[in-house]
């Protein structure tokens, strides 16, 4: 197992600047999740990293030894490609032991391996089928079977459950995180889906444009976002921005009479950011904000309001279910000033 | 909607009458007696006789069939496989690396454009040279030759249509090069070298000009031997030992299609990437 280091790493294909100037150290045994919007340059970083791709300029090092110039067979890394990447003339186990046979593992180890891959996956039934009897699912794991029966420097993991389906899709989640446990691997693995983000990472790396957004526990990252990206990529709804700024040490949302005590740093504050579920309903005499609801849905633990301010434009929020809010209701909506995150004008966090 | 069936099977029989009359033609007089031969022009036969055939394989003395069918299949063999050989890492550069794609791939894939009998006289001169002249090794040699295009163009599709993340997986998996090739792409291309296989064995059993031309006693190839036949008792042509010496000729590459059709068609790689 390895730490991996990243030293202004960048990647152009032609005259597209896909990945810019990227630097990151990922620790040993750590798992570090890639986020982004799609076509960020996620796969591409991860590829830079198996070797697949040559970096056009910058360092990588595992363990500290640079492996920039090195061929993927000489990096020691596993890797579960997006698309799976079965060998379709081989049966599972095969594909399974393939990584084995080519660094000429004896046979018996190769079986006991492989038999423990199976079990941990729960492949053994299957294991002398070919990849075209299988199902997603079953492919998905033979995937993952390939890379963890070898002890690689580190696993890269690119989408691998974005093609299954949700009840899948949670229970290997649950095999990883556990597989990421027993292992204390290295593990890269890289999704748009930010649930699996924040329940697997130790650290996550939202990217965009090719570009690190922010470094940082899920919980930094959902708690303190160090950018109106990262805040509005984390978190279902995304989190509403408020036109704001700071007028007598007081904090004014554009279009409200309503006056909060700034905290201190905040004098360049351009704009508020504000979680649906940091809002209170309250009568529309007592908000901070009043609007009529336009958008009322039920979720059972609560309700999910999308309300349409006159002074901000609209807003999510989400409260208790306790009072059924149709639409065309007149309600406030209040909330205290640490549930706010400020930014500048170029929507970087203040304080 | 019976009738209309029946009547659709008419049509297709009466087509494929037509359209098979040569080889039927031949078929059916390889059955005919010599004296059948001259008087009954009609496909039906009054006296089936397997005497044309046994002509066919016991004037051994002068016309060796045998030696020829075996010449042809040593020839059309070496004519079939070694491009298949030599192709292989070619086309695999090509395709992967774009190793030749600008000019090398069309010149070559054009070879077959051109009439290769116009290399005759050079190639006859190279041939005695080096004592590959009536020799089953030289007149495959100039078969594989004749089947390197086709062949090279056809692995050149079929190493492309192999989801590059095979090769990838292989390599993360600490695959070099020469293993990656035999144990992913290799395999992967079976389809394709099987219609390659068949497609060179075929070409090549049926080659006329280059049998003649570079062959006299020892390596003379079926296609030339059956020609000797026509005249064989000096005097004018014996149709039915002709016709029967044909079928003996056709029957080898005939078996091959035959057999080999239901692997010809089908590719390999379901299941290796989602759709
Ligand atoms: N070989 C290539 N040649 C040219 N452009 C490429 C190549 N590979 C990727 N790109 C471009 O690089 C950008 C990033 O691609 P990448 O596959 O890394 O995105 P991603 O973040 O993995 O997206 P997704 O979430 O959709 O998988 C895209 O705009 C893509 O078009
Ligand atoms: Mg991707």
């Amino acid at each position: 197992m390895a730490e991996i280091r990243i030293e202004n790493l960048a990647k152009s294909f032609g005259a597209a600047n896909i990945i810019k100037n990227i630097s990151l150290t990922i620790p040993d045994g750590d798992f570090c999740v890639f986020v982004g919007p799609s076509g960020c340059g996620k796969s591409t970083l991860l590829r830079l990293i198996a070797g697949l791709e040559t970096a056009t300029s910058g360092q990588i090092l595992i363990d500290g030894r640079d492996v920039t110039a090195l061929e993927p067979y000489d990096r020691h890394l596993s890797m579960v490609f997006q698309s799976y990447a079965l060998y379709p003339h081989m049966t599972v186990k095969e594909n399974i032991a393939f990584a084995l046979r080519t660094a000429k593992t004896p046979e018996a180890e190769i079986a006991e391996k492989v038999a423990k891959a199976a079990r941990i996956l729960r492949l053994e039934s299957y294991l002398d089928r070919k990849p075209a009897a299988l199902s997603g699912g079953q492919r998905q794991r033979v995937a993952i079977g390939r890379a963890i029966v070898r002890e690689p420097k580190a696993f890269l993991f690119d989408e691998p459950l974005s093609n299954l389906d949700a009840a899948l899709r949670a229970d290997t989640r649950v095999e990883i995180a556990a597989l990421h446990k027993s292992l204390a691997a290295t593990m890269i693995y890289v999704t748009h889906d930010q649930i699996e983000a924040m329940t697997l990472a130790d650290r996550i790396v939202v990217l965009n444009e090719g570009q690190i957004m922010q470094v940082g526990s899920p919980r930094e990252l959902y708690q303190r976002p160090a950018n109106v990206f990262v805040a509005q990529f984390l978190g279902s709804p995304k989190m509403n921005i408020l036109p704001a700024r700071v007028a007598d040490g007081a904090v004014a949302l554009a279009g409200s009479a309503a006056r909060l005590a700034a905290p201190p740093g905040w004098a360049g504050l351009a704009s508020v950011g504000l979680r649906a579920e940091d809002c209170t309903v309250t009568a529309p005499e007592n908000g901070v904000l009043t609007g009529t609801v336009v958008l009322c849905e039920y979720h059972g633990s609560g309700q999910q309001l999308l309300v349409d301010t006159a002074e901000t434009g609209r807003i999510a929020a989400f409260t208790t279910a306790n009072r059924d809010l149709g639409a065309g209701n007149r309600i406030g909506l209040a909330f205290s000033t640490d549930k706010l995150h400020p930014f500048d004008t170029g929507g970087t966090r203040l304080a | 909607m019976k009738a209309h069936n029946t009547l659709r099977w008419l049509v297709f029989l009466g087509a494929a009458l037509v359209m098979n009359f040569p080889v039927i033609a031949t078929f059916v007089t390889a059955f005919k007696g010599p004296g059948e031969v001259m008087k009954n022009p009609s496909l039906w036969l009054q006296a089936p006789t397997l005497e044309n055939f046994i002509t066919v394989f016991t004037i051994s003395d002068r016309l060796n069939i045998f030696a020829y069918l075996w010449n042809s299949l040593v020839a059309a063999l070496v004519g079939s496989i070694l491009p298949i050989i030599v192709a292989f890492p070619i086309a695999w550069a090509m395709s992967r690396r774009g190793y030749g794609r600008a000019v090398l791939f069309p010149l070559i894939v054009n070879i077959r454009a051109l009439p290769l009998i116009i290399f005759a006289i050079p190639l006859y001169m190279v041939y005695s040279a080096t004592g590959l002249l009536d020799t089953r090794i030289g007149l495959g040699l100039i078969l594989a030759i004749v089947n390197l295009p086709l062949t090279l163009m056809l692995l050149v599709n079929a190493i492309g249509e192999i989801p590059l993340e095979l090769e990838e997986a292989a390599r993360v998996d600490g695959a070099r090069l020469p293993r990656m090739l035999l144990r992913v792409v290799l395999p992967l291309c079976r389809p394709a070298f099987v219609t390659t296989f068949v497609f060179g064995f075929i070409t090549g059993w049926n080659e006329f000009l280059f049998g003649l031309m570079l062959t006299t006693r020892v390596a003379v190839p079926m296609t030339v031997g059956a020609s000797f036949f026509f005249a064989s008792s000096g005097g004018g042509v014996q149709w039915g030992v002709a016709a029967a010496v044909m079928v003996v000729a056709a029957l080898p590459p005939l078996l091959l299609g035959l057999i080999m059709y239901r692997r010809i068609t089908g590719s390999m790689v379901a299941g290796a990437v989602k759709g």
